[in-house]
Parts: C-alpha cells; sequence; structure tokens
C-alpha cells in the first residue's frame, strides 16, 4: 500500500516537474536546482537549502525553503550533485 | 517649505528611521500628505541609495491574502475580466507568437480563462504566491481543456523570480506587481527572465485608485480615533511607470491608463470586493486594529460623500497598462547621432517651394 502510493507520489512528482524543471531556478543565488526523490524537494547546491514539491507544485518562496541540515550537506559533499539522483 | 519637508521625509524612508504619526490631528494631515509626497519621490528617484531594504507591505500577510482570495473567489468579477481582457487584447497587436509564457500573481485566473489562444501560447506557467491559490488554479484546470495549452503551475515570489534567463517569451503580469517592496527589482528580474525579443506585459493599479476610500478612511479616522494611520498603499503614478519600464532596460516602452469606476449597493461591498481579490491592506505600519466605529463611520462617510443620486457607491480603479521588450537586434531604434545624409533645412526648402508652386 505503501510502497504504490509511493510510486504514484514519484511518477506524479516527475511528470509534472519536468518541463518545469528546465527553466525553474534558486529564487536567492538563480543558480539550477535539483530535484530530490527521497525527500521530494528541489534543492539548490549554491546555498543548501530546499524547497518542497506540494503535490507536484514546486514552492520557491525563498520563506518556504529550509536549510540543509549538516548530515545530508555531507552527502551530497560525497558525490557531488548527481549522487541522489541515482539513489 | 513643503518641498523642503517632503524631502526630509523621503530621507527619513531612506535611513530606515521609522515614520511615527504625529499626536495632534492638524499635524497628522500634514504628515500624511508629506509622506506620500515622499513615496512618490521614492519610485522614481531612488537610485542605489534607497536599496531593496526598504520595506513597505507586509509580504507574508499579502501571502495570506491571496490564500484567502482563493477561497472567496467563483464569483463574476467585471472589473478584473475587463483588466485581463484589455490586457490581452494587446496580444493581437503583435505578429510574433509566443510559444512560452508566464503568468505572473495577481488575476491569473482571469488571463487563463480569457486567454482563447491568442499570441500563439503554447506553454503557459502559473505563478502566485499563494500555494491555495495555485491548487485552485491547478483544480479548476478541466473546464479549459479546449485551451490547448500546455499549464505548468508552481509557487513563487515576484520579488525573487525562480526562473532562468533567457527563458520565457511573454510574461503577463495582472494586477499583481503594486504590492511589491522593489517594483524596479521585480521588472528588472523579469527582463532577465525573458528571451530576446521577448514581451513583458503588466497591469499595475494607479494612483487615483480608491481615492474615495482613502478620503473616507481619512476623515472618519480622525474624527473617530483623533489621527489615522496608513490604510491605502503608497502606488506607482503614471509618469513612474514610464521610467519603470525605462529603468528595468526594457526596449520599446509603453504605457497607457486606464480608469474604471465600479459601482456598488454599499461601501462595505467594496471592501468584500477588494477581499476577494486579494486587494486588502498590506502595509507594515499599518495598525492592526480597526475599531468597529471607525469602519462604521468609514462607510457612513463614504456614502455621505460619494454615493449617486440612486444611492450607489462610485469606486475608481485607475489601471497602469505597461509593455516593454527585451531588447534584440531586429528592433527599430534611432539612427546614431549625425548620421544623417540630409539636412532639415533642405527639407523644409523643398516643401516650402512645394507650397509656393
Amino acid at each position: 500500500m505503501v510502497r504504490g502510493s509511493r510510486a504514484l507520489h514519484l511518477k506524479d512528482a516527475g511528470a509534472i516537474s519536468k518541463a518545469l524543471l528546465d527553466i525553474l531556478v534558486c529564487p536567492l543565488s538563480k543558480q539550477p536546482l535539483r530535484f530530490c526523490q527521497e525527500t521530494q524537494s528541489l534543492i539548490s547546491d549554491a546555498i543548501g537549502v530546499s524547497f518542497p514539491v506540494v503535490d507536484g507544485i514546486p514552492c520557491l518562496v525563498p520563506r518556504d525553503g529550509k536549510i540543509i541540515e549538516d548530515k545530508e550537506k555531507m552527502t551530497s559533499a560525497n558525490g557531488p550533485g548527481s549522487a541522489h539522483h541515482h539513489r | 517649505m513643503a518641498v523642503s519637508a517632503a524631502r526630509v521625509f523621503a530621507g527619513e524612508w531612506a535611513s530606515g528611521k521609522h515614520y511615527r504619526l504625529f499626536p495632534s490631528p492638524a499635524a497628522a494631515i500634514t504628515a500624511f500628505s508629506f509622506a506620500i509626497a515622499g513615496l512618490a519621490s521614492f519610485c522614481t528617484e531612488a537610485d542605489g541609495v534607497l536599496s531593496s531594504r526598504v520595506k513597505i507591505f507586509d509580504r507574508d500577510l499579502k501571502r495570506k491574502h491571496r490564500d484567502r482570495a482563493a477561497w472567496l473567489m467563483g464569483g463574476k468579477n467585471d472589473f478584473v475580466d475587463s483588466v485581463a481582457e484589455n490586457l490581452l487584447d494587446r496580444l493581437e497587436d503583435c505578429k510574433k507568437t509566443f510559444s512560452t509564457a508566464l503568468c505572473l500573481g495577481g488575476s491569473s485566473e482571469a488571463i487563463r480563462r480569457l486567454i482563447r489562444g491568442r499570441g500563439g501560447i503554447e506553454k503557459l506557467i502559473m505563478m502566485d504566491m499563494s500555494l491555495d491559490m495555485v491548487k485552485h488554479l491547478k483544480n479548476t484546470e478541466q473546464n479549459y481543456v479546449s485551451n490547448n495549452l500546455e499549464t505548468l503551475y508552481m509557487v513563487g515570489d515576484e520579488e525573487f523570480l525562480p526562473i532562468k534567463e533567457n527563458s520565457l517569451e511573454l510574461l503577463v503580469s495582472c494586477l499583481g506587481l503594486h504590492w511589491t517592496n522593489d517594483l524596479p527589482g521585480a521588472m528588472i528580474q523579469c527582463r532577465l527572465a525573458l528571451k530576446p525579443d521577448g514581451l513583458f506585459l503588466a497591469a499595475i493599479l494607479g494612483g487615483e485608485t480608491l481615492k474615495e476610500l482613502r478620503m473616507a478612511c481619512t476623515i472618519a479616522q480622525l474624527e473617530r480615533e483623533g489621527g489615522i494611520s496608513p490604510r491605502m498603499s503608497p502606488l506607482a503614478q503614471v509618469r513612474d511607470a514610464g521610467n519603470l519600464l525605462t529603468r528595468a532596460g526594457f526596449a520599446l516602452p509603453g504605457v497607457d491608463v486606464d480608469e474604471y469606476t465600479v459601482r456598488y449597493d454599499s461601501a462595505l461591498e467594496l471592501i468584500e470586493h477588494l477581499r476577494t481579490m486579494g486587494e486588502t491592506n498590506a502595509l507594515l505600519q499599518r495598525s492592526n486594529i480597526l475599531k468597529r466605529d471607525t469602519a462604521l463611520a468609514t462607510a457612513a462617510v463614504y456614502e455621505s460623500m460619494f454615493a449617486a443620486e440612486d444611492g450607489k457607491i462610485p469606486a475608481t480603479f485607475q489601471v497602469i497598462y505597461m509593455t516593454g521588450w527585451k531588447e534584440h537586434p531586429s528592433q527599430q531604434k534611432a539612427k546614431s547621432r549625425g548620421s544623417a545624409t540630409i539636412s532639415f533645412e533642405d527639407i523644409q526648402s523643398h516643401f516650402r517651394s512645394n507650397e509656393v508652386n
């Protein structure tokens, strides 16, 4: 059950974000964003902030962003950029 | 004297000092008018020194207003419809087609409903500050399947536009940009997001908007509370709009103004209408309390001062339409100085000799 809904969720978010992802950038640094499947969020590596994606709608108001905890930062630092994509 | 006082006030805004209302009512009136003058000059003369740190509007509150507007929307809103129609009509005047368009907050619902294939838009991105508003737009999507539009949704802030440079052909903003703290900055971001030869189309509310309500609020507050607090936003003047466009670096700027008078049954209905549009007071220096007494007095003053013979209440909305293009070599421009091959005197004498004949 959980797995099914999760798969649906992923497909949903991916499908909607794809066309948008090409033109979206971080609102603060204007640097590229990367979509993290695991947390369902858009991550700005330049400033270490993640923005939520709610029902396939990316929320890119600076106030919605969350500063990524150090632990997560470490993992993204180990495999620059692409680490999250291959999970 | 008045001019220098206004300058002092503008200076106070710049240095970020707190703006306090004077205790005595007579002084309060002068202070208020000076504050308005100061803000008006802030729009045009603010260069460098007055940076985006100056905060006039409470953007978080405005976001909540937009949430509420999303819940209240649905009724017929002729004013917004005619503004959106007027704005979109401009697309028919261009031969160009715009495949990717971004619709910024404000009345994006009306824009999508009325677009009807104009401008050859294939991909429309709808952006608003409020998640509820975007969800509402997304949920009502199936009503507009006939538009053949690929519609994408996102939540974003006009002051921090999250769009890659050179990625859009058209940017429409219908009645949204007047709530930005840094309007020139927002417009510069819009220009950057556009592709060369991309079009920026915006409608904002101008300084004459709701002048009746402005007066009624001032009088009622003076009468009941012995002083006034800012209840209305400072809005751009028409002369500022052209300056804004050129300062943001748009080519071929165009500005025009329309005044709409909307007639309501009562002043309370006007406020209700403002609420459904998400256009209620979001000034940072607003007073958080509105006494019932003052509110009713405002309605009474409004009705006694402005009501028409049939008992309807008129309200003026001044809408400033702005058009600008991102620079492109194909656009017409003035030739360089001294490149003329014919003198104006020759042309004059040529026509004169024709007249004689």
